[in-house]
């Protein structure tokens, strides 16, 4: 008797093409764009010297201003989160098929879907005119951008209530006000109030990149600092900001824990991508 | 003689009290709200106005310019940028698996290396992506290797965040029968891990590709390629209809990419 063969492994077909396509399309990408990759070789000793310069003598003096830009970036974020959400707590429940019908949730849905689509920097760009270099034209640029992903995560959570508050809500007499009270609130709010928290987390990322085409914050200290070569102030405002966002997404993720897991049991939560 | 028993009427029971957690998040909700309208002169009646006066960028929005869909320069612009996603998501992405795996406990014996792998995966999620943009067009100049550079960066950062937590929660068991039978950790990661994970990650890749579109449409603002630098070009000029007519090519790209994507992500997992 001959020793057993090792069986053969079966042939996935469609991972095998799906790959081959992936290769082909990126390294059609590669051959394709006009890169000069020689600049690559230089890249280490060009980042070297911009960390030297940026990372070396950082005016700390200029910790103060900065700080207040950044707490004006943190503003513009948690203003337009709050509008955003505002926004869109009515409007999800005009896209939850279990509370209006399919075709108004269809309908709605696609208006999230279109704001959800438009980076915050092009709403920027486009209120900036209307609104001049102003904070203002940040925040509402935000509020726009937060109410597609909000609406979303929002209906979703209102799909997938129970009906069981309702019908007690209904057993006893109560009214259309405390229907939605006593019956609807409290199943969505702990999850609400998490996602507000989690988008102004993204959207503290996104106010202080806005700053950066002029919507007013810490972005625009760095980007004016880089312009004029003052690289020891944009690499003081490059720290802050990272530390401002490690610090909010640590803070905010605590509060985020202590709502969906209730008051024992808080663990440190995990930062926003 | 007794007096007949009084029944009262029973009493409508007390709603639970009120957490001090909820009266606090409240307060700190609103407190923050007023306090952060007053740092950026927030008014209702300022939104009212601005929006309402007669301006370019509106007057653009209702009369797009379609022609933008087949104009030469700006197809080519968008082809650039589809480019820029798909080299940045396959680089970065790639980069991002060791870079996650490094940072859990079983795939790192090194506790120190661990912590800085933690520690640099955290700052790098930190950066946004055209602060990244911004940072490299100062360092290698204006063009579209910026571009590649930030949006590499950027998809380690997506990529490497969610792979994290999907590393987090696997079965502990294959880890423990590779390491049983011998094997050195990058076998072990090889045969234990990557499999679990496999699905997963690459769905990571297809929605971090998804957020890396939509990135790089922006990356022309700050000098480093693509379309953005064509929005940048009719920004310039005050020419809000063409501005418009891209953004509006930018959306059926990006509608199309998703359903692909989405689609091809709900196979996956």
């Amino acid at each position: 008797m001959s020793a057993p063969r090792i069986p053969q492994r079966p042939v996935d077909w469609v991972r095998r093409i799906g790959t081959a396509v992936v290769v082909i399309i990126v390294v059609w990408s590669l051959l394709d764009l006009e890169i000069r990759w020689e600049r690559l070789i230089d890249l280490p000793r060009d980042m070297a010297i911009l960390a030297g310069l940026m990372f070396s003598n950082m005016p700390l003096e200029r910790i103060p201003s900065l700080l207040g830009a950044l707490w004006e970036s943190v503003s513009i974020a948690w203003l337009g989160t709050i509008l955003a959400a505002l926004v869109a707590i009515p409007l999800s429940f005009f896209a939850a098929e279990n509370l209006v019908g399919r075709p108004a949730a269809w309908l709605m849905r696609q208006v999230f879907n279109v704001l959800r689509a438009i980076p915050e920097v092009i709403l920027a760009i486009a209120l900036i005119p209307i609104f001049g270099l102003t904070p203002m034209a940040g925040v509402l640029a935000i509020a726009i951008g937060s109410v597609g992903t909000l609406g979303k995560l929002f209906y979703e959570v209102a799909e997938a209530i129970r009906r069981g508050p309702l019908e007690a809500v209904d057993a006893v007499g109560g009214s259309l006000i405390q229907r939605f009270r006593w019956g609807l609130l409290p199943q969505v709010l702990p999850e609400y109030a998490s996602f507000v928290l989690y988008r102004f987390e993204v959207n503290i990322r996104a106010s202080a990149v806005m700053g950066l085409i002029g919507a007013g914050g810490i972005g625009n200290d760095v980007a004016q600092a880089l312009r004029f070569k003052e690289f020891g102030i944009a690499g003081l405002g490059l720290v802050i900001i990272i530390l401002g966002t490690i610090a909010i997404d640590y803070l905010s993720g605590l509060v985020r824990n202590r709502i969906i897991r209730g008051p024992a049991g808080v663990s440190i939560a995990v930062a926003a991508p | 003689m007794s007096s007949p028993a009084v029944v009262s009427a029973p009493s409508i029971p007390r709603g639970p009290r009120v957490g001090r957690f909820i009266v606090w998040g409240i307060v700190g909700v609103i407190g923050l709200t007023i306090v952060t309208a007053i740092t950026v002169e927030f008014s209702f009646l300022d939104i009212f106005r601005n929006l309402t006066r007669r301006n370019l960028v509106l007057d653009g929005l209702l009369s797009p310019d379609i022609g933008q869909l087949w104009s030469e320069r700006s197809l080519s612009a968008f082809v650039e940028t589809l480019q820029l996603a798909i080299l940045g998501t396959a680089t970065g992405g790639l980069v991002a698996l060791p870079l996650s795996i490094w940072a859990t406990d079983y795939g790192n014996p090194y506790v120190w290396l661990r912590n800085m792998v933690r520690i640099f995966n955290a700052v790098v999620r930190s950066i946004p992506d055209l602060l990244w943009a911004l940072i490299f067009v100062t360092a290698v100049g204006i063009g579209v290797l910026p571009g590649l550079l930030a949006l590499f960066f950027f998809s380690i950062a997506v990529v490497s965040k969610l792979t994290a937590d999907t590393l987090d929660s696997v079965d502990r068991q294959p880890i423990e029968a590779a390491l049983a039978a011998g094997a050195p950790t990058i076998s072990m990661v090889h045969t234990a891990v990557v499999p679990q994970i496999l699905p997963a990650y690459t769905s990571f890749l297809l929605y971090g590709f998804e957020l890396n579109l939509r990135a790089s449409a922006v990356l022309g603002l700050v000098g480093a390629g693509g379309i953005g630098a064509r929005i940048e070009f009719f920004r310039g000029r005050g020419e809000w209809s063409e501005v418009w007519g891209i953004v509006l090519m930018f959306f059926l790209v990006v509608f199309l990419v998703e359903r692909l994507s989405v689609s091809l992500r709900r196979r996956l997992v």
